[in-house]
């Protein structure tokens, strides 16, 4: 082989390298940072939960919103209209967040039934439905037109 | 009315662009005279022809038109008139129309100051942007005509989204604009130079300013979205790594890799087929980032439409733009460069390549974490979202490292290895970034890692930049360099500043009472209620005290009756390094207390300026048509 070659060949190996590792990485943290979504109709047919952090969708129960103590903690259902999940959340309800409308709750479960909500995705307009949500809902069998887009 | 005259103006101008071509093709085949100022006389016209529709539709949202679709869905008679006019590119339609103009305005621009460019570069180029042009105009009469009619016409129209009805919002999509569709210019100006195989180091000093052109309007339509996030949206935060945000990052990226390669190209007269790969991908990445917007594949404000046929239309011209301009590289690409392949080692021209290494790793995390979901959804109907953590952990060390050789890059010599010689100057600008990292570690009591390499590496950048501007050769200076590079430097050091020191806060609190967060005390004062024409609003009277010093604040609840929808006015007031910035919450009973979010954002103002100083970069890099002497 002739140096030059050689070099060439040297200079392909450590780019392979460098390729894999960084590639390796890229991926881990990709893995590592993806956030699921889930109907709770989808959790219901797990046979394990989830770790890690999740998001769901659906309808916020009407009448399913509660106030624990003096704290920000708040309670309330999230459902599909067929499969219900109970989320807790500290914090401030946002704008937009009304019984009867879409939501999206990203949080931590702790059992297929019970959230512990980390953050209340914002929306843009009230008539719009995240279409997680509304497929969600199409899925089983609830949509419904007056829910929005 | 307006309505058939704007189709009108859009149908000539479609024909005077394919008359243009014709007659072009006429003169390439039979090999005919041209007649160049007739030639450039038809784009001009097609170029007013469009201006015109625009016009024209901007007068039918002005006096609220409803016979048109696009301004029932999109305006209201109680709106003021500068988000009626605003409102014209609120919407799918208009947006396109704009799109559209300026792809004409670039050729027209181009016209008008390339007076001595060859004849034949010079036509070429205007014949792949009217092609351009041409697809446009097309999809745009036929899928999204914007003075589509509705019968009959009612008498008052949907409204604009209240989140759009924000003065910086109305001048971000137009900067933006300028910014990604003007790569088609290059685009067409490469097509051009490959075409009749004038693709050499002279068309890279040709082609330089129509990168820094449409870089700079992007760059500032990037931080018009960014600064808008900021005031509008009250999250606090200037940048979320959203999928629409990362469509004209994508862009950005590229282009600034191309603006650093095309130098290499000018003057050691290498990089060529890398910089017009790059060129092509400039001008794709900006095609599939209004792809991803306007699909509806991706959730936003930007998704104005979600009509699937659009977007499968978009990919369609995505693909044969793509496909057509390969053929036309490969079948033509530049022999200049067979003889000059070697590299020298820590060489200007090195820096140049690694700098593009960088930015090309950094472009494709990014289009990973933006495609990834939607290429999941789409094979396996699973759905997913990449959070910002994934962005932030791997482009972190990668922006560091490149702080570093931005820093060296350009005090190394083209063609020679010119490091060994100027070693201990790399070496003082470690120490003295090390210095004032330490001291401001110590002042600040911080001692995380990444904070000292955030902070040592941007200093690292702006010590070497000054030390440039004041030893040496101050007459002679590339101050658009300069500037954009200070201008990143001072971005990186207020990211990392603000990443560290900034507090969030959320609470409930009742009128007259207030809550205590570490060393801020939030009071809530009183509130009042106002009506406006198109909303009502809620101010809620706040005052943060921070030590001996208090702030009032007045943030607000914006109801907007058309359509109903809630807003929520942010109240941010700067004191020395940082911003007291609150939001309020929606609440139905106000008396029981209303929910606020209280940000205590360090340094953000300085984000602001690095944006300017980039921006000024930017432009002065055009204005300068002096060339830069190596250091």
């Amino acid at each position: 082989m002739s140096p030059a070659s050689k070099k060439r060949l040297n200079y392909f190996l450590i780019s392979i390298i460098v390729f894999l590792i960084v590639g390796k990485f890229v991926l881990n943290s990709l893995q590592g940072n993806t956030v699921y979504f889930f109907s709770p109709s989808d959790l219901s047919k797990l046979n394990e939960k989830p770790n890690g952090l999740v998001r769901i969708g659906g309808l916020v129960k009407s009448d399913s919103i509660q106030k624990k103590q003096k704290d920000n903690i708040y309670t309330f259902v999230i459902t599909d209209l067929t499969n219900d999940v109970y989320v807790e959340y500290k914090g401030i309800l946002p704008n937009l967040f009304q019984e009867g409308k879409g939501a999206v709750i990203e949080g931590v479960l702790k059992d297929k039934k019970f959230l512990i909500a980390e953050k209340i995705l914002a929306k843009h307009d009230e008539n719009y439905m995240p279409p997680e949500v509304a497929d969600a809902l199409k899925k089983s069998g609830t949509w419904n037109k007056t829910y929005g887009k | 009315m307006a309505s058939n005259l704007g189709l009108i103006c859009l149908s000539l101008a479609l024909l005077t662009s394919i008359f243009l071509i014709l007659s072009f093709t006429k003169h390439a085949i039979f090999k005919t005279d041209l007649n160049y100022k007739n030639f450039y006389f038809s784009f001009k016209i097609s170029f007013f022809l469009i201006l015109l529709a625009f016009i024209f539709l901007i007068i039918a949202f002005i006096f609220s038109d409803f016979s048109i679709l696009a301004v029932y869905e999109n305006s209201h008679t109680d709106k003021p008139l500068f988000y009626k006019i605003s409102g014209t590119w609120g919407n799918h339609e208009g947006s396109m129309l704009l799109f559209i103009l300026v792809i004409s305005l670039y050729g027209f621009l181009f016209i008008l100051f390339s007076k001595n460019l060859s004849p034949d570069l010079k036509s070429v180029t205007i014949f792949f942007q009217s092609i351009i042009q041409i697809i446009f105009l097309i999809f745009l009469i036929f899928t999204s005509n914007p003075f589509e009619k509705i019968l009959p016409v009612p008498n008052q129209g949907l409204g604009l989204n209240p989140i759009l009805q924000d003065p910086l919002l109305a001048l971000h999509p137009p900067f933006l604009y300028l910014g990604y569709v003007g790569f088609s210019l290059l685009f067409s100006l490469l097509l051009a130079a490959l075409v009749i195989n004038q693709y050499d180091s002279r068309w890279a000093s040709i082609a330089k300013r129509w990168i820094f052109l449409p870089w700079t309007f992007l760059t500032f339509g990037i931080g018009l979205g960014s600064f808008w996030a900021y005031y509008e949206l009250g999250w606090g935060g200037y940048w979320f790594w959203d999928p629409v945000e990362n469509a004209s990052l994508m862009p950005w990226i590229a282009s600034t890799a191309l603006l650093h390669s095309i130098l290499v190209m000018e003057k050691a007269k290498k990089l060529f087929n890398w910089t017009a790969i790059l060129a092509i991908l400039t001008f794709v990445l900006s095609l599939f980032g209004t792809f991803l917007v306007r699909s509806g594949i991706l959730n936003s404000v930007h998704a104005f439409a979600n009509d699937p046929s659009r977007g499968f239309f978009i990919l369609i011209i995505i693909s044969g733009l793509t496909f057509a301009a390969f053929v036309i590289f490969i079948l033509k690409s530049s022999k200049e460069e067979k003889n000059n392949q070697s590299y020298i080692f820590l060489s200007r021209e090195f820096s140049v390549l690694v700098n593009n290494y960088l930015l090309i790793f950094a472009l494709v995390v990014v289009i990973i974490g933006t495609t990834y979901p939607i290429i999941l959804s789409v094979l396996t109907s699973e759905s997913i979202s990449v959070g910002p953590n994934y962005y932030n952990s791997i482009l972190a060390p990668f922006v560091f490292i490149f702080l570093i050789l931005m820093a060296m890059g350009p005090y190394l010599k083209w063609g020679k290895n010119f490091f060994i010689s100027i070693k201990y100057r790399f070496l003082n600008f470690l120490l003295g970034s090390i210095f004032i990292t330490a001291l401001l570690s110590f002042v600040l009591h911080n001692y995380d890692i990444i904070f000292w390499l955030g902070i040592s590496c941007s200093l690292y950048l702006l010590i070497s930049i000054i030390y440039e501007a004041y030893y040496l050769r101050f007459s002679n200076l590339n101050f658009g360099r300069l500037f954009s590079h200070a201008g990143f430097g001072l971005l990186i050091f207020a990211i990392t500043l603000n990443h560290f020191f900034s507090k969030e806060f959320t609470a409930k609190i009742p009128i007259g009472e207030s809550a205590t967060y570490e060393n801020f005390k939030i009071t809530f004062v009183k509130s009042s209620s106002t009506k406006e024409k198109n909303y009502d609003e809620l101010f809620g009277y706040y005052e943060v005290t921070k030590g001996n010093r208090t702030i009032p604040l007045k943030p607000s609840i914006r109801k907007y009756h058309q359509p109903e929808q809630f807003t929520a006015e942010t109240s941010i007031k700067n004191k020395w390094f940082s911003d007291f910035y609150l939001a309020m919450d929606y609440s139905k009973d106000p008396s029981s207390g209303i929910g606020i979010r209280f940000y205590f954002n360090y340094l953000v103002a300085l984000i602001w300026a690095s944006f300017v100083l980039i921006i000024l970069g930017g432009f002065l890099a055009f204005i300068q048509r002096k060339n830069e002497k190596s250091i």
